[in-house]
């Protein structure tokens, strides 16, 4: 076949291999960008943020304002004005949110998933999962004005609030933004237990309700944890409603006591305002950042701890998800 | 299922007790949201600052009959109902994005430049196209070459060209000229394909014909040229053809014009009697001074618009659009066509997801790091904050396209192949385009996603203070990023409940539009 006429027409061009290649070539540079974009990440955070502290920064050839580790990790205030650089006052209050906005997503959001996955009909399902998606699609920016203009007055009402800032506001809608995941991922994980299970419940005699809460969750909770632990992570990583509603003024919280610690749990600190890493890094934005000072460092400083956090809690979500799943094959 | 549930019913009250909770559970935030969204609609509108009398007309002229009409196009049938829908929210939508073109044109784009770019463009297509069509075999390396060497005479010599021409065309020319025209040779076609020759001639001159004449109007009318032309082009034919092709192709189903119309109608004789009664309207938030007013400070709510951050986020869109979506559709490509099964391969794979849950602060720094402080840029302007947030959207992008490609079936790459394709010809012709709906629906939800983005704009160093950018370089705002000035740096309290809320509508109204489009697009393709 290789002399005939109409062979050769059609592979004509399949000789032309510089076009193939170049093809090639774009695809694999495309995918090689987003290798980049991470290395950038990591090596930009860490390049700027060495500037910063005064270990490090003579190894990348910095001298001008610096802070030691034990100043950044165990200091007790934050704000660039003085010699108060500690970013655990700042960590303290994502905890805060984290656990307050936890609190409120993850219940509802694995109750969410569990109607969907085991109770609803086709149809409700389909109302019900668009409109679970507009939750996490409304920008987080007005998720923040919510907080300030109509959960704060509601709260004041209720429990007595100063000033338009508390870091309750903050938990209540980063938890509304992050249900979503919380629900979607968990409820994957519950879809992909067997029908052979539950029907070997049913056949035990078992109800619907055993079904679900003891055959079910258990044999999804790998999936469903992971899906808490990357839901956390996103909250950690929220900004704009943060920012918004828990203020910008930064607590005191001394990581060398354990009295602080327990503070976390009180509920009447989460009716005061609090500043998150994230918040630090928008406040730290009206000084000059262009110009590569301490508050240019700084800013990378905390971004480093940020993004270590959430990505080591983005890898360890995968983790659990692929090392504990049951495999029902 | 129905013998598992005849097995479950034997302790009724705890099943359904939980059942109830589960329930309650799943609504409980959706309702929330619905709530605070009611509020915000309340104060950006204040619906109760209208006269009763208001109230009562619209009720009679305008909400009776669409919800009448509305229960009676169900009653026929579902499509006779989803039908009279689109023909109400494609106009709607459509105008939003012909506003906001004409905006482009009016404030950003020189319609004479706008000219001289299409005209520097159109110069390489044609010798692409040329090329294409010969018979001869031109080695692809020469051909490439000569390609870029045309392309970059042409950008380098044509615009100056252009701009110096002595006599220059009116706006509404140059805008039939270079849309008018394409739009016409494109929609022409295409019904030529559907109803024949005679058709595709009248949609082609109506085109034409009808813009040039939006144009005149426009001018006329104190609308002006520009939105004149833009309205007809990107709302009214659209509508037109929606129209055309319910009454030609779906008869059954021409009943369901009937909402729009009631629609239009209502609003219309509402409007007339309202004005005739002397009846006041709301005294709304969202009115056009608000959207059309340039001014970002001052403590006087009433004075203040959100203009530059409509034009800064449109401009923001067509950046990261330009962007991550050639990038992200290519690296989705490459890794469901061409990775093979290695370690590298999977490294990708891996990374592609942990970039998708970096919080969007930290592309902020990304962006600030790597164009400002080491890549020289500005702060602020267009081209950085669209390279930040195209970086951004870009792993959520290759996620999307990766998922789209994988539902093309094998068997057709397999049919490709045998064919004696090569694995980019396979791409060109048969993945992509079969693809294509869904890495649509994909890049517009991304799309939308980054509209909201306020964070890494901050992070470059976004002016809390901005007008309407005219190049690259100028500094940008967007609509969030006027909401987080209004709530934080310039606002008194008093703004949260009257512009901010506004501003709210205006947002979600983008986003709202962009994915009913991305929606649209899914439910339609995935009925063939």
């Amino acid at each position: 076949m290789s002399g005939d006429s109409s062979t050769e027409a059609l592979t004509r061009r399949t000789q032309n291999s510089s076009r193939e290649l170049l093809a090639k070539g774009f695809f694999f540079g495309c995918a090689a960008l987003s290798v980049a974009t991470t290395l950038s990440i990591i090596g930009l955070l860490t390049f700027e943020a060495a500037k910063f502290f005064s270990i490090t920064a003579p190894l990348v050839g910095i001298d001008g304002p610096t802070a030691t580790l034990t100043e950044f990790f165990t200091g007790s205030e934050w704000g660039l004005q003085g010699p108060n650089l500690g970013v655990m006052p700042l960590v303290a209050v994502t905890l805060m949110v984290t656990i307050g906005s936890g609190l409120i997503a993850i219940p509802l959001g694995v109750a969410t998933a569990l109607y969907l996955s085991e109770y609803a009909s086709e149809r409700a399902r389909s109302y019900l999962k668009p409109a679970l998606e507009v939750l996490a699609g409304v920008p987080s920016i007005i998720y923040g004005i919510f907080a300030v203009a109509y959960i704060t007055p509601a709260l004041d009402a209720l429990f007595g609030v100063d000033g338009l800032f508390n870091v309750a506001s903050a938990c209540i809608v980063v938890g509304i933004m992050i249900l979503p995941m919380v629900a979607s991922v968990s409820e994957d994980a519950m879809q992909a237990v067997p029908d052979d299970l539950r029907q070997a419940g049913y056949g035990m005699g078992a109800t619907k309700y055993d079904v679900s809460t003891g055959v079910v969750v258990p044999a999804a909770a790998s999936g469903i944890f992971s899906s808490f632990i990357l839901a956390l992570s996103r909250a950690i990583g929220e900004t704009m409603a943060v920012t918004l509603a828990g203020g910008s003024l930064a607590r005191e919280f001394d990581p060398t006591s354990l009295s602080s610690y327990l503070s976390l749990f009180d509920p009447e600190s989460y009716l005061e305002p609090g500043m998150t890493m994230t918040a630090a890094m928008i406040q730290l934005l009206t000084g000059d950042v262009t110009g590569g000072g301490l508050a240019y460092r700084s800013l990378f400083a905390v971004g480093l701890v940020l993004f270590v956090i959430t990505l080591g809690m983005n890898v360890l979500s995968d983790l659990i998800a692929r090392r504990y799943q049951e495999d029902y094959q | 299922m129905s013998d598992t549930d005849e097995f479950g019913r034997v302790s009724r009250r705890v099943g359904q007790l939980f059942r109830g909770v589960l329930l309650a559970s799943t609504l409980a935030g959706i309702l929330t949201l619905a709530v605070l969204l009611v509020y915000v609609a309340n104060d950006a509108f204040r619906p109760l600052t209208a006269d009763p009398g208001w109230h009562l007309t619209f009720l009679l002229t305008f909400v009776l009959p669409t919800l009448g009409v509305g229960w009676w196009s169900y009653q026929r049938s579902y499509g006779t109902l989803t039908t009279g829908l689109l023909g109400i929210m494609l106009p709607t939508i459509a105008a939003l994005y012909a506003g906001g073109l004409a905006a482009l044109f009016i404030d950003v784009i020189p319609t004479l430049v706008w000219l001289s770019f299409v005209v520097a463009f159109a110069i390489p297509v044609g010798v692409v196209v040329a090329l294409d069509r010969t018979e001869r075999d031109i080695p692809f390396l020469a051909e490439i070459t000569a390609v870029l060497a045309v392309t970059a005479g042409s950008l380098l010599f044509v615009p100056d060209l252009v701009q110096g021409l002595p006599t220059v065309p009116a706006d509404w020319m140059v805008l039939v000229l270079t849309i008018g025209i394409p739009e016409a040779l494109l929609l022409g076609r295409w019904t030529r394909g559907r109803w024949g020759r005679r058709a595709g001639l009248t949609t082609g001159a109506g085109i034409v014909v009808g813009s040039a004449v939006a144009g005149v109007l426009g001018t006329v009318t104190g609308v002006g040229a520009i939105p004149g032309v833009a309205l007809a082009l990107f709302a009214g034919v659209p509508t037109a053809l929606y129209l055309s092709v319910v009454a030609i192709e779906r008869p059954e189903r021409r009943a369901g014009l009937l909402l729009p119309a009631v629609i239009v109608g209502g609003a219309l004789v509402g409007e007339l009697f309202v004005g005739a009664l002397g009846f006041a309207g709301p005294e709304s938030w969202v009115d056009w001074g608000f959207l059309t007013s340039t001014v970002q400070r001052g403590a006087d709510p009433g004075a203040v618009g959100i203009y530059s951050g409509i034009v800064g986020t449109i401009l923001l869109m067509f950046t990261v659009a330009a962007i991550a979506i050639p990038a992200g559709v290519g690296a989705a490509v490459y890794l469901e066509e061409y990775a093979p099964d290695t370690t590298v391969t999977r490294i990708i794979d891996v990374n592609i997801s942990n970039l998708a849950g970096v919080p969007s602060v930290v592309y902020g720094l990304l962006g600030l790091g790597l164009f400002v402080r080491y890549g020289g840029a500005q702060t602020g302007t267009l081209l950085v904050g669209g390279a930040t947030l195209a970086l951004l959207v870009f792993p959520i992008v290759i996620i999307s396209a990766r998922e789209a490609i994988r539902a093309v079936p094998d068997s057709a790459r397999q049919a490709s192949y045998g064919m004696g394709a090569t694995r980019w010809q396979t791409v060109k012709n048969v993945v992509l385009p079969r693809a294509f709906p869904g890495i649509l629906t994909g890049t517009i939800l991304a799309l939308s996603r980054a509209i909201g983005e306020t964070a890494p704009l901050l992070v470059i160093g976004a002016a809390q203070v901005f007008g309407v950018p005219d190049s690259w370089n100028s500094t940008v705002g967007a609509m969030p990023l006027q909401l987080y000035v209004w709530a934080s740096t310039y606002a008194s309290p008093a703004f949260y409940t009257t512009v901010l809320a506004a501003g709210i509508v205006v947002l979600l109204t983008a986003m709202l539009s962009m994915n009913s489009i991305a929606i649209y697009v899914r439910n339609h393709y995935e009925q063939r």
